[in-house]
């Protein structure tokens, strides 16, 4: 925001951000448009376009001239157009639900960095390409940030992707941020039982803004996963650097595991559910047995969620006090280190280590479900090796034998939480394989 | 003629906006993308026009990743690190030599070029201070704006539609000073261009070396429309580019005039590329014969009532001709055949035009073009053609300068609407802080003062030479620790050329010299031994060990008193046998208190 001063400074002078506005100071003068201020810059600095493109910041101070050189004009609307995929009208029906996400990303002025601001349809006439793959429902559901999705999120993309199954689409396309992708992918895995055809979660890494993007690709593969027959959610995105294919990976198996990098997701203990290629628009399944689209077989919907659930992150050093403030929560997802341990004490009476496992012990007896999750991401729970991992058993952690992430135990924590109330059944939920999330084989990948 | 002079020049500090040398690699790349770029709105809603250009064009790029000198910023999948600053104060401190009043609050913007040299699709740039000028022999040249930003990626090699890039250029630090359109000529558009790149050498902030400086030219001419050649590497070229565009705009005036006169009420083309494939199913010309066994096809367009018109000379060696080829190839075909050019060159035979020219529809007064290619390609390329034939004012055009004097057609000039924020980047702010530190720590050599004081201690020949030199700032260095001017810069100029003649080159020549001068002022060798040791540290050996290992220890002292003694005093005998291990004028001074003895 500008300065209280500047902002006067405008009113009196009737400046509106838009206008073409000259300034002069001392005798230097500058002549463009008036943008507005984005946050961290200072508020005492008037940003003005130039004609030639770039923009300025022109500190406003005592004896400079403002004034207003003419109205801003109306924009022309320009449209792009630039082919691909010709061919006959489409068949198949693809809903397309906007989540918002960097996909969606465009500039903010509030902040100066971008936010999501592009609807689902808007989206879709960026790319009329798009009207060649399928016939689309675009429907805007949230325009948020990842990180500011909440589990009552997940239960309204869950409904609607049901609704929009229910009424005939052939696939669902969710366009979501990428940083808490995955914890929706896992929740609509668990909330869709005996899905019909597939729902595929989408978005990008770099801004759609900007010319490389990987939007257009990550969208394009998306649709052709959900025309596919691989009735599953899950989350298409780059698979490489390139933008030469994308992978299908499971909705609780994928997770995010690089800041920026366009192949940021990975499946993590399995091979991906697909390959995409985008050049040749073909969906080449990595797995032999997944769950084939049948539009007869009718999709429940389990969307409640208990979003009363923690996740912690063992470390050395940890407090018995941080379990304890934990008793207010309905279940704790602890991602402890290596094949799932806490520190216990179990090596003797070494003076400095701070056993904890008194505290998680009082957490299982209130029956309150802790559960075990790696915060290795990659292999199985096994607390048989070691004394400590006896121990956590005997306090009555869970999850042994699990090779699930640690955010696609705390999703399925709220999601089981959320539909049984009996903490022993709960406790049994858990630690039955729902939607993909334990397996029984590890390969060597 | 209006013309004005952009100057981009690499500095030589690390990348713009992420961690990595400057430096150009030679390593195999580590990694290899390809990737695809499609064209986005700008900030105020518009397409650029340079930018649909591209897109249209539906190409692939491969780029090639030195690990040493690339990283995910360059791969465009990481975020911009902030500005680097040492690239940031020497350029400020340029705009101080040149009177440019900085902005107070630096917006780094993103300029959108989509033809895959950035790999984000866009340059990162910004304007950093606007005014000034500089002093020219035909009066002030205004500086319209300093801006700084990065440079692209290298072209590996273009094959088709996709394109190879290296990304160890990318993201060097580039400054660009641009001159407001007052030159008055190609001669003064060189002295401006000479003036500006002799200045940012002896600040010293300037990277040297082939492709380091770069100068743009804007000319256009009463009537006609801004033009940018780009890429003018050779000062000597420019005044032959000034000139001959000049002259390329009042020509194409001319021609369009003649064509309004002759199409009068009429000045439609039809948009109508017949495949005349047919035509040429026996031909014995080469090319086309070439072509069709390649699978491809020929197609032709009609231009009424233009013959005789694409045969006229713009210029030496550049007809109308030309430029409709030029938009024809930038549609990615090699060439067009047009009618007035000398059929014969290419074998085809009276009876083949015959027949073209019935299937064309043409009468006499009719031109035609002809484009052979995979088809989309091919009436991509006429289509090209004839939107530049279509043109009724000159196109405003960004072209490439080619090095005899001639340039090319490359894209339309590109609108302030590919300017779009940087998001990733917050502004910088320009307080009083930063000008002291500019004016107090940076500083920035003047370039007046720097050659007032070489011309004071060099030579005429000297200096000039030492000027031009890549080692001018090791000459002011050296100077600067108080060595023997004359000295270095015969070190550096002569004795380097001749030892580079013999390829032997200095893997690290600046500190590799330091070491040799400092050694040097110590009394541990003598002038004459420097070639000598130079060839030695050429093989990698330290400046010491050299003199070890050709046992060029400088004798003086005893050692000195024992030798004369032994040579009895004669001077030339002394230096004859000795002149690699006695410094003359010792022996001179030596001789002197010897002989009064």
């Amino acid at each position: 925001m500008y300065s209280e001063i500047l902002l006067c400074i405008f009113k009196e002078k009737g400046i509106e951000e838009g206008d073409r506005i000259k300034l002069t100071k001392g005798s230097s003068s500058f002549e463009g448009m008036l943008l507005p201020k984005i946050g961290f810059g200072d508020p005492t600095c008037v940003i003005l376009k130039l004609d030639n493109g770039y923009n300025i910041g022109v500190e406003a101070i005592s004896g400079i001239q403002i004034e207003l050189v003419s109205k801003k004009a109306k924009k022309d609307e320009e449209k792009i157009h630039v082919g691909r995929m010709q061919g006959i009208l489409p068949k198949s029906r693809i809903s397309l639900l906007g989540c918002g996400g960097t996909i969606a990303s465009k500039i903010e002025y509030e902040t100066g960095a971008v936010k999501p601001a592009i609807s689902a349809s808007e989206l879709v006439s960026t790319f009329p390409e798009l009207a060649y793959a399928a016939q689309i429902d675009a429907k805007q559901l949230f325009s948020l940030s990842s990180e500011d999705m909440t589990p009552e999120h997940w239960s309204i993309m869950a409904k609607e992707a049901h609704d929009a199954i229910k009424a005939g689409a052939d696939g669902v396309v969710l366009t979501h941020g990428t940083d808490t992708m995955h914890y929706s992918a896992a929740a609509l895995s668990f909330m869709l039982r005996d899905l019909s055809v597939p729902v595929v979660f989408t978005g990008s890494q770099r801004s759609s803004d900007r010319g490389s993007s990987d939007n257009k690709m990550n969208l394009f593969c998306s649709f052709l996963c959900a025309k596919s027959d691989i009735a599953q959610v899950g989350i298409c995105m780059h698979a490489t650097p390139n933008d030469d294919f994308c992978y299908f990976h499971s909705g609780v198996r994928a997770r995010k595991m690089h800041t920026s990098r366009r192949d940021a997701f990975q499946t993590i203990g399995a091979q991906p559910l697909a390959l995409i290629d985008y050049e040749k628009e073909t969906v080449t399944p990595l797995c032999e047995n997944y769950p084939k689209k049948d539009r007869k077989r009718q999709t429940v919907l389990e969307n409640a969620v208990n979003s009363n659930v923690a996740l912690i992150y063992i470390h050395p050093g940890i407090k018995g006090e941080l379990f304890s403030s934990l008793s207010k929560y309905d279940g704790v997802v602890v991602a402890g280190t290596g094949l799932g341990h806490i520190s216990s004490g179990a090596d003797g009476t070494d003076k400095m280590t701070k056993p904890v496992i008194e505290n998680v012990k009082a957490l299982c007896d209130s029956g309150i479900p802790v559960v075990m999750a790696p915060q290795t991401i990659w292999g199985r729970i096994d607390m048989n090796v070691y004394t400590t991992g006896r121990k956590l058993m005997e306090a009555g952690v869970i999850g042994n034998g699990c090779d699930w992430t640690p955010e696609t135990a705390l999703v399925k924590l709220m999601w089981v939480l959320g539909k049984e109330k009996d903490k022993k059944k709960a406790k049994g939920l858990m630690e039955t394989n729902i939607a993909g999330e334990i397996t029984q084989r590890s390969d060597l990948l | 003629m209006k013309c004005g002079i952009e100057i981009h020049q690499r500095l030589d500090t690390g990348k713009l906006f992420c961690s990595c040398p400057s430096t150009l690699s030679e390593s195999t790349p580590a990694r290899i993308i390809e990737r695809k770029q499609h064209p986005v709105s700008s900030e105020t809603g518009g397409v650029d026009t340079a930018v649909l250009f591209e897109a249209q064009k539906d190409r692939t790029f491969t780029y090639l990743v030195p690990p040493e000198s690339a990283c995910l910023v360059e791969c465009d999948c990481e975020p911009p690190h902030k500005m680097n600053e040492e690239a940031l104060f020497a350029s400020l401190s340029i705009c101080t030599q040149l009177g440019s009043t900085p902005m107070d609050e630096i917006q780094i913007m993103r300029k959108t070029i989509i033809d895959g040299s950035n790999t984000s699709g866009f340059q990162r740039t910004a304007l950093i201070a606007i005014g000034g000028s500089l002093e020219t022999s035909r009066g002030k040249v205004g500086i319209q704006t300093v801006c700084i930003e990065e440079e692209s990626a290298g072209i590996v090699r273009r094959s088709g539609e996709n394109t190879v890039f290296r990304l160890d250029r990318l993201g060097m630090p580039l400054i660009e000073i641009a001159t407001e359109p007052v030159i008055e000529g190609g001669e003064h558009a060189k002295e401006t261009a000479r003036k500006i790149g002799e200045m940012l050498r002896i600040a010293g902030c300037a990277q040297r070396g082939i492709g380091t400086i770069r100068q743009d030219l804007n000319i256009s001419v009463e009537g006609g429309a801004r033009v940018e050649i780009k890429g003018a590497q050779e000062l000597e070229g420019i005044p032959a580019l000034v000139e001959n565009e000049a002259q390329r705009q009042k020509k194409l005036l001319g021609i369009m005039k003649e064509v309004a006169k002759r199409m009068g009420d009429n000045p439609e083309i039809p948009a109508h590329f017949p495949d005349v494939t047919s035509v040429f199913k026996e031909t014995g010309s080469l090319l086309l014969k070439k072509a069709l066994q390649k699978g491809e096809r020929v197609f032709g367009l009609r231009l009424p009532k233009h013959a005789g018109l694409l045969g006229i000379e713009l210029y030496a060696g550049r007809r109308y001709g030309s430029e409709l080829s030029d938009y024809a190839k930038s549609a990615g075909v090699g060439g067009i055949i047009h009618s007035d050019e000398d059929m014969v060159k290419y074998g085809i035979t009276q009876a083949e035009i015959s027949v073209l020219r019935t299937r064309l529809g043409m009468e006499s007064t009719d031109a035609f073009v002809l484009a052979a290619g995979e088809e989309r390609i091919a009436r991509k390329a006429l289509l090209a053609v004839w939107s530049r034939a279509l043109e009724s004012e000159i196109p405003s055009e960004t072209r490439r300068a080619l090095p005899d004097g001639a340039s090319e057609y490359m894209r339309p000039i590109a609108g302030g609407s590919r300017m779009y924020p940087e998001t990733d980047v917050p502004p910088i702010r320009i307080g009083q802080a930063e000008l002291e530190r500019v004016k107090n720590e940076v500083g920035g050599r003047n370039a007046e003062e720097v050659k007032n004081r070489i011309n004071s201690l060099l030579n005429p020949e000297l200096a000039v030479q030492i000027l031009k030199s890549r080692h001018l700032n090791l000459f002011l260095r050296l100077c600067d620790e108080g060595h023997d001017a004359k000295l270095i810069a015969i070190t550096l100029t002569k004795t380097l050329t001749e030892l580079r003649r013999e390829g032997v080159e200095l893997r690290d020549a600046n500190s590799s010299l330091i070491d040799l001068f400092f050694l040097y002022s110590e009394g541990i060798f003598v002038k004459g031994a420097i070639p000598h040791l130079l060839r030695k540290m050429a093989e990698g050996k330290g400046c010491e060990d050299a003199v070890k290992e050709l046992g060029l220890l400088r004798i003086t002292g005893e050692g000195l008193k024992r030798i004369v003694e032994e040579e009895e005093g004669s001077m030339a005998g002394i230096m004859k046998k000795y002149s690699l291990l006695i410094d003359a004028d010792e022996l001179k001074e030596f001789l002197r208190g010897y002989k009064a003895d």
